[in-house]
């Protein structure tokens, strides 16, 4: 890693969010600018039915857009695999319903050069402030299943803020193309041996970010998607 | 001819095939020592119990573990039937999840491209 101003690509996943893209899009570059890192939004309209690439385009950000809706998992796959042709050295990834701290973002870039690690992850429930208690045990029984699993050891196992090293960029590559690839992930930054670690962030929980999340219901088809790519895997 | 080398003889090929496109699915890259050791194994599996078919029944019956019939035609028939389609689903397998992962590489790597233009 560079020692120097080292080059920050933020990853906004976004389906069907154009009443709060701009906004997401404008808190993030008023913090880049604020700090020492030069970088740059990309924005990847996941087949969005609204105007997400456009609004995100005029609030100064790259749009990716995906012909096909691919889900979380190759929406992020496709901004990271941008971030490493680019050259980037650190890429970030944040939700694009604004329940992410844009500064929250900045810190864990600080925080992933200051400890050395490959991958961060900002976890909501290390301070669970403005968490349902519903949103918490979904949560919860998630990173379980990913314990049980893959033996991944994470108290946000579906968090969406996450901070990855360039190395991480070469390397970690996963299969899966829905919500569930956040537990994939860390599987297979495992697997190929990055140096992983949490850190706390906060939630900003509003009634739109509420309405876009995913529900416990979700969560099934999470787990069994997982369960598949287990046993598949298990086969070689 | 015995129903039970006819069983063997009829299976054979499909076996064979299925043993032969495990070793060059892995030699040529396209899956994983894991993946291919567990298909060969399997195919071993099914060689063998078709080739002891005969002493395995013989032996379930004399110590009255089985009251079924010794092979039919029929049953011929229907096992011959089972192992290709075992044949041709393992081969659905593997070419979906290459077709899976090649669209996925397409649809990333268009949209990148196109949002440079």
């Amino acid at each position: 890693m560079k020692k120097t101003k080292p080059r920050v690509c933020i990853v906004i996943p976004a389906y069907n969010e154009d009443a709060k893209i701009g906004y997401v899009v404008a808190g993030i570059k008023k913090e880049l600018k604020k700090s020492t890192y030069s970088g740059e939004i990309v924005v990847i309209n996941d087949g969005s039915k609204d105007n997400t690439a456009l609004i995100a385009k005029k609030n100064g950000a790259v749009v990716i857009s995906h012909i096909l809706n691919s889900g979380a998992g190759g929406a992020t796959a496709t901004g990271l695999s941008y971030a490493q042709q680019n050259n980037f050295d650190i890429a970030a990834t944040m939700d694009a319903d604004g329940q992410h701290d844009p500064k929250d973002v900045i810190r864990g870039v600080e925080e992933l050069i200051k400890r050395e690690h490959d991958l961060l992850i900002g976890s909501r429930l290390i301070n669970k402030q403005g968490m349902s208690k519903v949103k918490i045990l979904g949560n919860r029984g998630l990173s379980v299943i990913t314990y049980i699993l893959f033996g991944i050891n994470s108290t946000d196992s579906q968090s969406g803020l996450r901070i990855f090293s360039r190395r991480a960029l070469e390397q970690l590559q996963w299969k899966t193309q829905g919500y569930e690839f956040c537990s994939e992930m860390l599987w297979r930054a495992r697997q190929i041996g990055l140096k992983i670690s949490e850190y706390s962030i906060k939630t900003i929980y509003t009634d739109y970010s509420r309405a876009k999340g995913q529900n416990n219901w979700n969560g099934i088809n999470i787990v069994k998607s997982l369960l598949k790519r287990r046993i598949a895997e298990l086969m070689g | 001819m015995s129903r039970y080398f006819l069983l063997f003889l009829l299976n054979l090929p499909f076996v064979l095939m299925g043993l032969l496109s495990a070793v060059t699915q892995y030699k040529l890259g396209r899956s994983t020592k894991k993946h291919a050791i567990s298909l060969i194994s399997l195919w071993v599996i099914i060689l063998v119990g078709l080739s002891l078919t005969e002493p395995i029944y013989s032996w379930l019956f004399a110590n009255n573990l089985t009251v079924s019939e010794p092979l039919s035609l029929f049953d011929v028939i229907q096992i011959t039937a089972i192992v290709i389609v075992f044949y041709i689903a393992n081969r659905s397998i593997a070419k979906v999840a290459m077709l899976e992962k090649r669209v996925q590489d397409l649809h990333q790597e268009l949209s990148i491209k196109l949002s440079k233009k």
